[in-house]
């Protein structure tokens, strides 16, 4: 998984996908720009723009890590057997309940997710679903807003990790959840788009369980000598299709029973 | 202008031998004028046909509940049908296959009803009249070539329902919240579908309240002891001879049916 691409190719993509977020003008597709671009170049692309961001004036953190690509249909869209990751800083989040202002945002969209909050570090080999089960502190309901940095989400799984999995913000409910109430891959989860049912499914949508989506990741990370710590959040990966989103919009994620978040999107 | 009674008699009669024979027919509305009160009205001809041959009525089931299939027909109200002794299938029980055009099954939920519910009702109100609630399966088989119709069409023809199973688990929704339960349907092991009961006309308390108030505008009611399958919370699946379907529901077990 080392990069192939001379530095001096992968710092040019990374700017140029930085510009786009930047200027809120989406950019070509990095695989059109470099023909060669492998999986290895393009997880060096997403090192290089999130070192830039947490360099930045805002001072953000690194607060935990997004899991994409998860389901059956979006690997079998993008033609891989595998997830991809992308790293959550502290200034992509956004309050449940809150506003979510479109500025920035250039075409975002929502899915419904589990989020895994960690009461302790994972190990970075070998490691399976008893390991997260015991990791875990809690979960939570989750919305993530992707966007995509390429023009028209015209996007293949290199262009995705290069442009940090096409993560861009997120919303976490307050109402912590016990992995001991639930079943992780039959819980239900509803998106409602001011009311309405767009999306739903259920924890199994995200690589069977979504215990295994954040092994898989600890495993990823590992191989890449990084690991996950206590007190991140990871993002487990979609429960049900993804939506287009637009301001006046008012987004909620329901997860079993009784566990909600919100989002309520402005210009 | 409708149909006269021996028109929707002569058509409810091609419907009941296309079912009985396993032999699908065109479209009704292909030769003859269709409005929706007329297909209700061959539905019903043909549930009294079925009747004759002392079938006895069980429930009722809704169609067309999700958002994506409504706007798939261009329509804003679910659909029903009704369901008789002789549609239904044991938890675990096995489907012949040449008793069917080309069976399809859907993840649903059914109610058990422990009153009548008389509509115009709410959804609480509904609930009020619920026993218990459990997972099911509903085999669809459509009557028509291809598994194409109009709206009428399908309506005319029980909202293409054949058999159905009810899983084994019952729980009572005064105490078991049923808005958003996760739903995996598997064939041979392999998961096929994956659901929540929310995709079920938002709330499946709502489509038993839909199916009341759709029943009280012809002056009917649903009946203590009734079973009413509120819909289904994916896509349908094909079933081919071999296969074992199973669905899981969060909280309610499991429903299972096998194909010979």
């Amino acid at each position: 998984m080392e990069p192939t691409m001379e530095p001096e190719g992968l710092e040019s993509l990374a700017w140029m996908l930085w510009s786009a977020e930047v200027t809120g003008e989406a950019c070509a597709p990095p695989r059109e720009v470099a023909e060669s671009l492998s999986i290895g170049d393009a997880y060096a692309i997403q090192r290089i723009n999130v070192a830039r961001r947490l360099a930045s004036e805002a001072r953000p953190r690194l607060v935990g890590h997004k899991i994409g690509v998860t389901s059956e249909a979006v690997q079998r869209w993008l033609k891989v057997g595998e997830p991809d990751f992308g790293a959550l800083l502290s200034t992509m989040e956004v309050p449940s309940g809150g506003e979510t202002p479109m500025r920035g945002l250039l075409q975002p969209r929502v899915e419904g997710e589990i989020a895994f909050v960690l009461e302790r570090e994972l190990p970075t080999e070998g490691v399976g679903v008893a390991d997260v089960l015991r990791a875990t502190a809690f979960v939570l309901p989750a919305i993530e807003i992707i966007d995509s940095r390429v023009r028209g989400w015209d996007i293949t799984i290199v262009d995705t990790i290069a442009d940090n999995a096409s993560s861009a913000r997120f919303v976490l409910g307050t109402q912590p959840v016990m992995l001991r109430e639930i079943d992780p891959s039959l819980i239900g989860m509803a998106l409602r788009k001011n009311g309405e049912v767009v999306s739903s499914g259920a924890g199994a949508a995200s690589l069977g369980n979504p215990l295994r989506a954040v092994a898989w990741l600890a495993n990823r990370l590992g191989a890449l000598g990084e690991r996950l710590e206590a007190g991140q959040v990871i993002l487990s990966g979609a429960l049900g299709p993804v939506c287009p989103v637009a301001a006046g919009e008012v987004v909620e994620v329901q997860l079993g029973a009784r566990w909600r978040a919100s989002a309520r999107f402005v210009e | 202008m409708g149909l006269n009674h021996e028109e929707i008699r002569a058509l409810a009669q091609q419907l009941d031998d296309a079912a009985r024979h396993a032999r699908p027919i065109p479209m009704l509305s292909l030769s003859s004028p269709l409005s929706l009160k007329d297909a209700y009205l061959i539905q019903r001809a043909a549930i009294l046909l079925r009747a004759q041959r002392d079938e006895r009525l069980v429930g009722m089931k809704m169609g067309l509940t999700s958002r994506a299939k409504m706007q798939q027909v261009g329509v804003h109200s679910p659909i029903y049908g009704h369901l008789t002794h002789a549609m239904r299938l044991m938890d675990g029980g096995t489907l012949q296959r040449a008793d069917h055009c080309h069976p399809r099954v859907e993840p649903e939920l059914a109610f058990l009803l422990k009153r009548d519910l008389r509509g115009p009702v709410s959804p609480a109100e509904a609930l009020l009249a619920v026993e218990g609630v459990c997972a099911a399966l509903e085999v669809i088989d459509s009557r028509y070539q291809d598994f194409k119709f109009t709206l009428p069409d399908v309506v005319a023809d029980n909202a293409s329902s054949s058999r159905f199973v009810l899983g084994s688990v019952v729980q009572s929704p005064a105490a078991f919240d049923i808005s958003n339960l996760g739903m995996i349907m598997e064939r041979n092991g392999v998961t096929a579908e994956i659901g929540s009961s929310a995709a079920i006309f938002d709330h499946p308390a709502r489509s038993l309240a839909a199916l009341a108030n759709l029943l009280s505008e012809v002056g009917e009611s649903l009946k203590a002891g009734q079973i009413v399958l509120a819909g289904g919370a994916t896509a349908a699946i094909h079933l081919h001879p071999g296969d074992h379907v199973r669905l899981l529901v969060d909280g309610l077990g499991s429903a299972e049916l096998r194909v010979a």
